[in-house]
């Protein structure tokens, strides 16, 4: 990683806003702070200080995407696929998706009160179990348009390697779309007056949740960096497809939210534990990033958790009252990055 | 999916993809293409050309070609020191001219005759060497120069002394057995030659000044460190060079009795291109006598055919010209890529299918299930050594250690807070035993097995045990030696991990996984080491059976420990005591209530597993990816475990998150407390052992309290 993605401890170094289990999905709801852990939808109060965060609702399943429209709308997609929104007073239910059943929605967002966008991951696993998709080498991911007024489903963009994240530039003409598995992100014109277009490419990890800032850039999180052996894995379909069958998911060699916890996770050389040091440089299957993109979408800066810190998955993040709040799903907490755009 | 690990094994475990590497390591390895490609060009040729290996055209190409490999041979001897030689054509004319006249004009003995030649050469030679040499001209302009002016002093001696020498007649019968007389088949001059490359061989390979030359080659400014005369090597090597010519020019005026304005004339592009093609690098310190007779047969016998099939000269110099080209870009490429590709074929794994194993997590409940117990033990040296593979104390609980820098440290009781260097060995200290009389045995890692006696002398034991007959890499060399015990016989009893690869690789040792391990024993009173077992999955810790007749030693990569009996009615028979654990067993030592401890440098996980039982995978894996990238088993994690001689677990001992001990290699109880080391660790734990008999030691336990 060199130019704009030089390694920091920016992550590190920044500050601690709340201590909580798997945090993600972190959206503005009219300056408040709500995020998800687990099925548990959460709002913290940034005022006080060691505030705990204090529950707004509980669902049965793990909660997988969150958005917050005008107008008090908000919607929430959940692990076994389900997406419910509250819209002025009425709560609405979405188990299907075209003429399928919505299995896995990774990412939600307004385009204004009565148009939804959808992101699918994949046809086939539900979010939690993402990374059997890449196993898999799953391009299976679409994006949609729903209609709250009167219902109707329009598919935007599919044969996407799991979109991950959506954010609607200003002017609600175009939106942009993390593909996870292939490393870039999309631009995609909403009225279909222009190609879908690739924003960025080659990106150095997975791209998860993309979000504004106030003076109109966007910040892109990354929930793992690429790693070789990943990669080279990619390429060995017998030996992903034994793996898949024969060893647990969290022992996989994939990106993973965290490592280092236990000792069935692979290791990889340059990660062996020399003199007691862990070297930062090390290649590890989970890492922390975040990017900024300028205004022409050009990544601008980066901040990083690397190998021999544990702030990693970053999953989603927002901007509330001009300070920017990341969730670290891997690190297990939310934290205020010092972002002077 | 049976079938194909059965093909997969039968592919990667009974073809020897690991020669390959093996063959690339050897000096000589880099022969095979020139020689392949001489062998190609003699074939082509013979079909090519009519009666080229006729009995009668060897013979002439054979005196031509003695002259030839002659001068090779000096200019090689340059090019080793990393200089070049471009004026043996005009030395090479003069030395002939004047063999002949002083035979035919002066009617000097032919003897004298051979001295005045080879002098002749030698003092251009020297000319050449003090510019060089001393003076630090630059080797390519001195050489020309010295090229012109031969060429100027032969064209004018040629000029004086043509036309005598051709009306005067020589009756000599030695001078004409020289010329053109043959032993056998086998032309004089060619013999000669013989006689002159196997000193030459002898002399770069094998003396003193050879290996000077060689070294300067590689590196001058590192010879003149290590104090070599480089002056003077380099000066001598043009005087070889010349003295070469001498000797090559008198068999060319005993050839012909005579010589013409053509003589010499483009011989130092040959002998050039010769060097090069037979693989003598042009930056010096890589090449042999070898790679410039290979080269010279190549270039001659390409020279003389296009001759003899017609081709004009301009044909001749323009593949000489393609072929120094393309040996010269082979050379650099070669040069710059050998170590790559070595690092990339030498690693041949191998199938292995691992059982699976009870559970280490802590909630699991099994005997193996790993704790936190030794993350906050009391910490000796840390940060001040690197490297305690083992640790063991003596008589007076002073704590002794390896380190990596090559130093046994010495802490000392009872606060173990000061510390020396007890001796320094250079290697790696890896497994230590005190023997009965004291002494401190140690096996050092790619040197043997040394022992430090009381006084701090130390002896080399052992570096070497017999040599099998069919491996290509010298394994009689201890390449890891590991860890080791003495038995009740007086013997030592220690372990030499892999033939594949030196002490610190010994974890890629696990990628490949391929069983090269082997047990050796050294007996004091021979002297003599032999091999009892061999073809083992890196056999790691010894330690010897309470009954005085066995000893156990833990097989890592198989994840077991054997039983192995060295006397007794059991004698020779080995039984596998425990199999499978979810760790890979390091040392093993005794412990004060008659049973065992047993190190792991590192757990196993299901990926590496399922890569062992994927070689196809792991080789890819291995030419692919940088090492740095490659998949090893979970070396973060490890632990100690208390077996009984059965084999039965009795507890395990561990450091989840590794805090201070991720990998343990070893641990050494005395006195109530077990310390602990690690190899890839800067720091020796101290724990308090709850009930264990606080007078109890080592050295008692095997030599009893009076020793």
């Amino acid at each position: 990683m060199d130019g704009y993605l030089r390694p920091n401890n920016l992550l590190d170094e920044a500050a601690i806003v709340t201590e909580v289990h798997q945090p993600d999905n972190a959206i503005n709801v009219n300056g408040e702070l709500w995020f998800s852990s687990g099925s548990h939808l959460l709002k913290l109060n940034l005022f006080s200080k060691n505030a705990k965060p204090e529950l707004l609702s509980q669902f049965d399943e793990e909660i997988s995407s969150i958005a917050a429209g005008p107008a008090d709308c908000l919607a929430i997609g959940l692990d076994n696929g389900k997406i419910f929104v509250q819209r002025s007073g009425n709560h609405i239910e979405f188990p299907y998706i075209g003429d399928q059943e919505l299995k896995c929605p990774t990412a939600l967002g307004f385009i204004d009160e009565n148009r939804l966008l959808v992101c699918q991951g994949s046809e086939h696993v539900k979010p939690s179990k993402m990374n059997l998709d890449l196993m898999r080498a799953g391009s299976s991911g679409s994006v949609w348009i729903l209609d709250l007024t009167n219902g109707s489903q329009n598919c935007i963009s599919s044969g996407l390697g799991f979109p991950y994240g959506i954010v609607v530039l200003h002017k609600a003409r175009k939106i942009l779309v993390s593909e996870c598995w292939r490393h870039r992100i999309l631009g995609i014109s909403l009225d279909g007056s222009a190609p879908v277009e690739t924003v960025l490419s080659d990106l150095q990890g997975y791209p998860a949740r993309l979000f504004p800032t106030s003076r109109g850039k966007t910040m892109l999180c990354l929930f793992a960096a690429r790693n070789r052996l990943i990669e080279f894995v990619l390429k060995e379909d017998e030996f992903r497809r034994k793996m898949i069958e024969a060893v647990d998911q969290k022992y996989w060699i994939a990106p993973q939210l965290k490592t280092g916890e236990n000792f069935l996770e692979p290791l990889q050389q340059g990660g062996v534990k020399t003199m007691n040091i862990h070297k930062p440089w090390a290649p590890s299957l989970s890492y922390g990033l975040l990017v900024r993109l300028g205004p022409n979408h050009s990544p601008e800066a980066s901040f990083h958790s690397r190998s021999n810190s544990n702030r990693h998955g970053i999953t989603s993040g927002c901007e509330v009252q001009c300070s920017t709040f990341v969730t670290s799903k891997g690190g297990d907490c939310i934290l205020e990055v010092s972002n002077d755009c | 999916m049976k079938i194909y690990e059965a093909i997969s094994k039968a592919r990667y475990n009974y073809v020897p993809d690991h020669i390959l590497g093996e063959l690339l390591t050897k000096r000589w390895a880099d022969n095979v293409v020139p020689l392949l490609f001489l062998l190609l060009t003699i074939a082509v040729l013979a079909n090519l050309i009519p009666g080229f290996l006729s009995p009668q055209s060897m013979s002439d190409s054979g005196r031509q070609l003695g002259e030839f490999l002659i001068i090779v041979c000096g200019v090689s001897i340059v090019m080793i020191a990393g200089g070049i030689d471009l004026s043996v054509g005009s030395i090479y004319a003069i030395c002939a001219l004047l063999a002949v006249a002083v035979v035919n004009l002066l009617q000097w003995p032919i003897p004298a005759a051979f001295a005045v030649s080879v002098l002749i050469g030698a003092t251009f030679g020297l000319l050449n060497g003090l510019l060089i040499g001393y003076l630090k001209l630059r080797a390519f302009l001195t050489t020309l120069i010295t090229f012109v002016i031969g060429r100027a002093i032969y064209d004018i001696l040629l000029d004086q002394l043509g036309t005598p020498i051709q009306l005067t007649y020589v009756d000599s019968p030695l001078w004409d057995f020289i010329g053109d007389g043959s032993v056998g088949q086998i032309p004089v001059s060619l013999l000669f030659t013989a006689v002159v490359l196997v000193s030459a061989h002898v002399f770069i390979s094998r003396s003193r000044p050879g290996w000077h030359i060689s070294a300067i080659g590689g590196s001058r400014r590192s010879a003149f460190n290590t104090g070599i005369n480089v002056k003077k090597v380099v000066c001598l090597t043009y005087v070889i060079s010349g003295a070469s010519c001498g000797i090559a020019g008198f068999l060319f005026g005993a050839r012909l009795n005579g010589t013409g304005p053509g003589t010499g004339i483009g011989l130092e592009i040959l002998v050039l291109t010769a060097c090069v093609v037979g693989g003598i690098s042009l930056g010096g310190g890589r090449g042999s006598i070898v790679k410039g007779m290979l080269g010279g047969l190549i270039v001659l016998t390409i020279n003389n055919s296009l001759i003899r099939m017609g081709y004009h000269s301009g044909t001749n110099q323009m593949v000489l010209g393609l072929m120094l080209a393309f040996a010269v870009i082979l050379d650099i490429r070669w040069l710059r890529n050998r170590h790559k590709v070595l690092d990339k074929v030498y690693v041949a794994p191998v199938y292995t299918s691992m059982n699976p194993a009870l559970s280490a997590l802590p909630e699991s409940g099994t005997p193996y299930a790993l704790n936190s117990k030794l993350s906050d033990t009391e910490l000796i040296g840390a940060g001040e050594i690197e490297g305690p593979e083992d640790v063991i104390l003596d008589e007076h609980d002073h704590l002794y250690c390896g380190t990596r820098h090559g130093d046994i440290m010495r802490f000392f009781a009872p606060e173990y807070k000061e510390s020396e260097i007890y001796v320094h060995i250079g290697g790696f200290p890896l497994g230590l035993a005190f023997g009965k009389d004291k002494s401190l045995n140690i096996c050092v890692g790619a040197m043997g097995l040394y022992s430090v006696a009381q006084d701090g002398t130390i002896t080399q034991l052992s570096a070497e045990t017999t040599r099998s007959y069919l491996s290509v890499v010298d394994d009689a060399r201890l390449r890891d030696p590991n860890d080791l015990d003495i038995g009740s016989d007086g013997n030592i009893y220690f372990t030499d991990s892999t033939t594949r690869y030196d002490a610190h690789e010994w974890a890629t040792d696990s990628v490949e996984n391929r069983p090269t391990g082997r047990v050796l024993v050294y007996d004091p009173k021979t002297g003599k080491t032999k091999t009892l077992l061999r073809g083992l999955s890196y056999p790691n810790g010894v330690c010897m059976a309470n009954d005085g007749e066995s000893f156990f030693f833990a097989e890592s990569w198989e994840c077991r420990v054997n039983r192995f009996w060295y006397r007794g009615i059991k004698e020779g028979k080995m039984e596998c005591v425990i199999r499978d654990m979810p760790g890979y067993p390091d040392n093993i030592n005794r412990a004060s209530d008659g049973n065992f401890w047993m190190a792991w440098l590192g757990m196993r996980t299901p990926t590496f597993d399922l890569m062992l039982k994927r070689p196809a995978t792991r080789r890819r894996m291995t030419r692919r990816l940088p090492k740095d990238d490659w998949l090893f088993p979970n070396i973060n994690t490890g632990g100690v475990v208390k077996f009984d001689e059965n084999g039965n677990i009795i507890e395990t001992l561990g450091d989840l998150g590794g805090k201070n001990h991720p990998m343990v290699t070893s641990m050494r109880e005395h006195k109530g407390y077990l310390y602990i080391g690690g190899i890839l660790n800067n720091r020796i734990g101290r724990l308090k052992l709850q009930g264990a008999d606080a007078n109890w030691t080592g050295i008692s336990s095997y030599w009893g309290d009076n020793a």
